[in-house]
């Protein structure tokens, strides 16, 4: 079971990030949504969503961003299992930095 | 309770409310003058029998609605699919199952109704009083008085309505839309002067 996912998204200007979010929010096993807009362009946006919960199903989740008119760009971060797992810094992660 | 949900989603995902508003202020409005015309017109002739008002009244009540009703959807419906088209590309995906291609979808009927319904409701609240006086209420003369100061209330309570829109002075607008109205009356009272 997926507790968080993190999306990065195309949308159109309307719906409006706030009925985006709504939508996604009332999905089953969603407890919480964060959409923040990144980039806008004259007829389309880029949003990064997060979605946080007990049970996100990702084919609903998908299935209610192409019906609301959004597509996916790529999938950034999963956390699936009993517990929430942060992603963990390594020396690696601060030597590709440098 | 779904079903006005869904309508309300759609109003909100096209746009179209500020379209159906200026479409519905002015089809009344040509709803109003159109008629106003013809009672005036028939007040001048001094017809004695409403049917002479009732069915001209009727008959271009019929083709306005019909004309808004077409001309809207077809002018709108033909915007909507440029901008689908041109939003498709810029997503490179087929948005008519979504919510977008719906709602576009939705607001060329809305649109088209609101335009069809506006001078229908407008003419034929015009032609009440002849409506009335066919089955006896009053006299003809009195329904034509009665129609003209119906057309001019609902020609003020629209400029009402804008002022409302534009957040400015109701009455002012009000009064911009009545002065169409009267000048449509005094040409006409005056013509009924000088026969």
């Amino acid at each position: 079971m997926i507790r968080r996912l993190v999306l990065d998204v195309l949308k159109p200007h309307r719906p409006s990030v706030v009925d985006l979010s709504l939508a996604l929010s009332n999905l089953e096993g969603v407890d919480g949504v964060n959409i923040m807009i990144y980039e806008i362009d004259q007829h389309v946006e880029n949003a990064k969503i997060t979605i946080v919960g007990t049970k996100v199903d990702f084919e609903v989740v998908k299935k209610k961003l192409e019906e609301m008119g959004a597509t996916i760009h790529s999938v950034d971060e999963v956390a699936s299992g009993k517990k929430l797992v942060e992603a963990v810094k390594t020396p690696q992660d601060v030597s590709a930095r440098i | 309770m779904r079903f006005f949900k869904k309508i309300r989603r759609y109003i909100r995902v096209s746009g179209i409310a500020p379209i159906s508003r200026r479409y519905f202020i002015m089809n009344a409005f040509d709803g109003a003058t159109t008629i106003l015309g013809i009672v005036i017109g028939a007040y001048v002739v001094e017809i004695t029998s409403e049917f002479w008002i009732v069915w001209p009244g009727l008959g271009a009540t019929f083709a306005m609605s019909l004309s808004g009703f077409v001309g809207a959807y077809m002018t709108e419906e033909a915007e909507r699919a440029n901008e689908m088209k041109t939003l498709e590309k810029s997503m490179l995906t087929d948005l008519g199952e979504s919510v977008v291609g719906k709602a576009s979808r939705f607001a060329s009927l809305w649109a088209s109704m609101i335009d069809g319904l506006s001078p229908a409701l407008a003419g034929l609240s015009c032609l009440m009083p002849f409506f009335l006086s066919s089955i006896g209420l009053f006299s003809t003369s009195l329904a034509s008085q009665l129609s003209i100061a119906i057309c001019l209330a609902i020609m003020f309570l629209l400029g009402v309505l804008l002022g409302r829109i534009s957040k400015r002075n109701m009455v002012l607008h009000g009064t911009k839309m009545l002065l169409v109205g009267l000048v449509i009356t005094l040409v006409f009272l005056m013509l009924k002067v000088t026969r």
